[in-house]
């Protein structure tokens, strides 16, 4: 290294970052992950599935997986769509074994022992499951050193801060977490479980009332174009594989994903029907070639995010709108440090990609928000900085002079055991 | 071109026969000199500045253009000049981070020349001086009832941890084990002990630098942020509400002061003139008149009445001057004036005798004190009705169980109170027409302005009136 003290000092560290939607990975120091692979992952029982000689995908444990975006979106009898995450923390360890596995041997290629490794963590991991990732990395991996890091820290290093409160609405949850001076305050986490699969249910209910069917692509084989409204004119493909509800879910689940990047909207105002109707509608094709334009939907289906008093369900009642997760984190948090808090309201993940969602935000904030308070919404421009930005903070981390101190080394582990990673890593 | 083409290509493939160390000094230095451009010398030009020429002649050893040429030289260096010295070869080596205490070893790309130093980051790994104390020392100074030792072994602990982040300490703290604590209590304690141990410490008959913290007042701090922070919105409207009604009432109030402070004057200048009056009435019968003239000059001189200018300097003048209005009066003042002096068939302008003169200033003087008090009178009722309005708006019918009607003053009573004075037609001398029953304040109209027409047309016909009156005295 010669470029001064500003710049970093790569050690070759890898960074993961594991989240309910995809595990991201790829070398410090580079802006972008080099691989995302789907959590999600399909599963078979070995004694079921014949021995199959395919490409590397599936690999042979007690249940054969399937692993990475191509292979799970194949059709195949009797595969479970499962998942190694709970809540965001590691529940299946053989299958995140299994995936990490995968990910050195095809997106990385290259030997776990010779890269230090960074990875992240959900804010409210529990100790026994950190301890339990260390003891993998090193006894398993071998790997030189290790070090963990809370994945709100990180996405508030990809945004050039050390204190904010970082918004992460992915999959699974909408969660505030607040950080200081690098450093997650753990009392004062909220979550809320209305965030991305929220978001395809309310889609697949609104085709269901709609009386739309979602046909998934994996089920076609051929269609021809219709004008807008009429019936969809397509066939099946033949020899279609007798495929568990868990895949079809899923596939569905993906159609609606689509649908909600392509066409949803959060509105301005909290929802209110007649501005809402003068809006421009927006044309949607499903996969069978349906295709028909969405007015008012759009706005509506959103509006549970940050309204949930119009979620019908009976527990909707109980549960917090994202501006509310957002003032209820600062509110337990020391009065000191507030202002520094709401002066920095890091939004990342996924779901905050919907469209109008940052605007939404910041107006459902500063009517919550006490004058006084300076409020700034801090949001990244590009899909990909929001996405991945906490894999981003932790290539950055990673890859800092300074940071090279804070590893727990083979050496360390191997001295006082697992337990070092409560005491190296806050 | 070929031989310089050929030893770049050694010097990139660093194949050299000569092994010197490559630093990046040595690099530089060593750069072969450029071939020196000899021969051609160029004579300074006839007329140039030798300065310039001197600055000049170096740069290309070129003849000088003679039309200004747009050349990359000077600021505009478009490519940055690279590849001149040899490459300083890199090399994935390994290294110890020095603050680490288990020597484990890393490893990174780094310059072959720069290979054995120091971590350059080394520098940067800085951390908080928290002091540590022995059992003695915790036995002897900082015992405390309210903190085991257990507790305070604990605080000290994540006090090296998070390096005295007070508010991550609180949030890591163990509140299964201990006590919950409050982020002023753990600063308080670790002020607490830190100073006493800095005192335990201090050698005798120095002054040991003390950091003060006063849990106490931070407590009340925050108590008082967290009142400020829970406000909902409409108490902070409110209270912007009351602050802004707060200012309008005391600007009120400065106002009703400023009024009633102006209507004492008013009338105590009227009290004083007639005072005076009567003063003047026996020191007139047995002095002269200079006297008198002091008088009228002291009698309002702040704001009531005319102050007639002073002619004691000014050496000889007509006496008529003396009678002459002031430009200070104003319009509406003296319409009033010919309005009375009309009423009472006065001269605008009698003939300027000593007597006449004074008794002359003097009533017009009277005059715009009534004037003045009438429109103050004017004032007060007018402002006596809108509020009874408004409350009667805002409470109705309850006007009559207040009693309020006895504080009502008859509107009456501004013409019935003021009449001419019995002294004024005296000292008016014999040719004014005494009219007693007369109230001549009637003839002044303050409350009404003359923007409606049929003001206008009275106003007019006065004017004309006056006017025809000017012309008979006259003719």
């Amino acid at each position: 290294m010669s470029g001064g003290v500003y710049g970093g000092d790569e050690v070759g560290a890898l960074v993961f970052d594991y989240g309910s939607f995809s595990i991201r990975s790829g070398y410090a120091g580079e802006d972008n992950p080099k691989s995302e692979v789907p959590t999600a992952v399909g599963m078979m029982d070995v004694a079921d599935a014949e021995k199959m000689e395919t490409e590397d995908g599936p690999v042979a444990s007690q249940s054969k997986y399937y692993i990475d975006t191509n292979s799970i979106r194949v059709a195949r009898n009797d595969m479970e769509m499962t998942s190694c995450l709970k809540e965001g923390m590691v529940e299946n360890w053989d299958l995140f074994e299994q995936m990490l596995d995968y990910v050195y041997k095809r997106h990385l290629r290259s030997e776990s022992n010779m890269h230090p490794v960074l990875m992240s963590e959900p804010a409210w991991n529990s100790k026994g499951k950190r301890e339990k990732l260390t003891e993998l990395m090193f006894e398993k991996y071998n790997v030189p050193a290790f070090f963990l890091c809370k994945n709100a820290v990180l996405s508030a290093f990809a945004n050039g801060r050390s204190t904010g409160l970082v918004l992460d609405s992915g999959a699974t949850h909408t969660t505030a977490v607040p950080v200081y001076d690098g450093y997650v305050l753990s009392q004062a986490i909220v979550k809320s479980p209305l965030a991305g699969d929220y978001i395809s249910m309310e889609c697949k209910k609104q085709m269901d009332e709609q009386n739309i069917e979602i046909v998934p692509p994996y089920m076609i084989g051929s269609k021809e174009a219709v004008g807008e409204g009429e019936p969809a004119k397509w066939t099946k493909r033949d020899k279609l594989p007798e495929v568990t509800k868990s895949f079809h879910n899923y596939m569905v689940k993906d159609v609606m994903q689509d649908f909600a990047a392509s066409v949803l909207q959060v509105s301005d105002a909290p929802y209110d029907e007649s501005p809402i109707d003068s809006m421009p509608t927006v044309h949607y094709e499903m996969p069978n070639g349906y295709n028909i334009d969405f007015g008012s939907e759009r706005f509506k289906i959103c509006e549970g995010l940050f309204d949930p008093s119009v979620i019908k369900e009976a527990q909707g009642n109980s549960m917090l709108g994202t501006g509310h997760v957002v003032t209820t984190s600062v509110g337990m948090c020391d009065i000191d440090i507030r202002p520094s808090l709401y002066s920095s309201v890091i939004t990342v993940g996924g779901n905050t990609m919907l469209q109008g969602y940052i605007d939404r935000l910041t107006r459902d904030l500063s009517t919550k928000t006490p004058p006084s308070m300076r409020l700034k919404v801090l949001a990244s421009a590009t899909t990909a900085e929001r996405r991945f930005s906490s894999w981003i903070g932790g290539s950055i981390l990673a890859s800092l002079g300074s940071f090279q101190q804070m590893w727990i080394s083979k050496q360390e582990y191997e001295e006082s055991g697992k337990v070092c990673v409560e005491r190296k890593c806050p | 071109m070929e031989a310089g083409g050929g030893s770049d290509i050694r010097d990139i493939l660093d194949i050299n026969n000569e092994p010197t160390p490559m630093t990046k000094e040595n690099l530089l230095r060593s750069k072969k000199p450029l071939k020196k451009a000899d021969g051609i010398q160029f004579k300074r030009p006839e007329g140039m500045h030798r300065e310039l020429w001197g600055l000049i002649w170096t740069d290309n050893k070129d003849a000088p253009p003679i039309i200004p040429t747009d050349t990359n030289q000077g600021y505009k260096q478009m490519k940055a000049k690279i590849g001149r010295s040899r490459v300083r070869p890199w090399k994935w080596m390994s290294f110890t981070v020095p603050s680490r205490k288990d020597g484990a070893i890393f490893h990174h790309w780094r310059r072959i020349a720069d290979e054995g130093k120091d971590y350059p980051f080394a520098r940067f790994n800085k951390s908080v001086d928290v002091p540590t104390y022995s059992d003695a020392e915790y036995q002897q100074h900082l015992h405390d009832d309210s903190w085991s030792r257990a507790e305070t072994d604990h605080l000290f602990e994540m006090a090296k941890r998070f390096d005295l982040r007070f508010i991550v300490m609180y949030d890591r703290w163990n509140k299964d084990k201990f006590p919950n604590r409050s982020v002023e209590d753990l600063k308080e304690r670790y002020y607490h002990i830190q100073n006493t141990l800095v005192k335990a410490r201090a050698p005798v008959g120095t002054d040991p630098k003390v950091r003060v913290y006063d849990g106490d007042h931070e407590r009340r701090r925050k108590d008082q942020l967290n009142k400020l922070f829970i406000r909902t919105t409409e108490q902070v409207e409110e209270e912007q509400m009351l602050v802004a009604e707060l200012k309008k009432i005391e600007l009120r109030k400065k106002e009703r002061e400023k009024k009633t402070q102006d209507l004492q004057k008013l009338i105590t200048a009227a009290d004083t003139n007639a005072e005076s009056r009567r003063i003047e009435r026996k020191t007139t019968k047995k002095k002269i008149l200079p006297q008198t003239k002091n008088l009228i000059g002291n009698i309002n001189p702040d704001t009531t009445g005319i102050k007639f200018p002073d002619f004691k300097t000014s050496g000889v003048t007509l006496r008529s001057q003396r009678m002459k209005l002031p430009g200070s009066v104003g319009q509406k003042k003296t319409k009033a004036i010919e309005q009375v002096l009309e009423e009472i068939g006065l001269e605008f302008n009698p003939i300027p005798t000593e007597e006449i003169v004074t008794s002359f200033n003097e009533l017009r003087q009277d005059i715009v004190l009534l004037y003045e008090l009438k429109l103050a009178l004017a004032n007060c009722e007018y402002e006596l009705q809108t509020l009874r309005h408004q409350f009667e708006t805002l409470a109705p019918g309850k006007l009559e169980s207040l009693n309020l009607g006895s504080i009502l003053i008859p509107s009456t009573i501004g013409a019935s109170s003021i009449t001419t004075t019995p002294e004024k037609q005296e000292s008016q001398g014999e040719d004014v027409p005494i009219k007693t029953e007369k109230k001549f304040s009637e003839t002044i109209d303050v409350v009404s302005t003359p923007t409606t027409p049929n003001k206008k047309r009275r106003a007019a016909l006065e004017q004309s009136n006056i006017l025809k009156k000017i012309k008979g005295i006259k003719s």
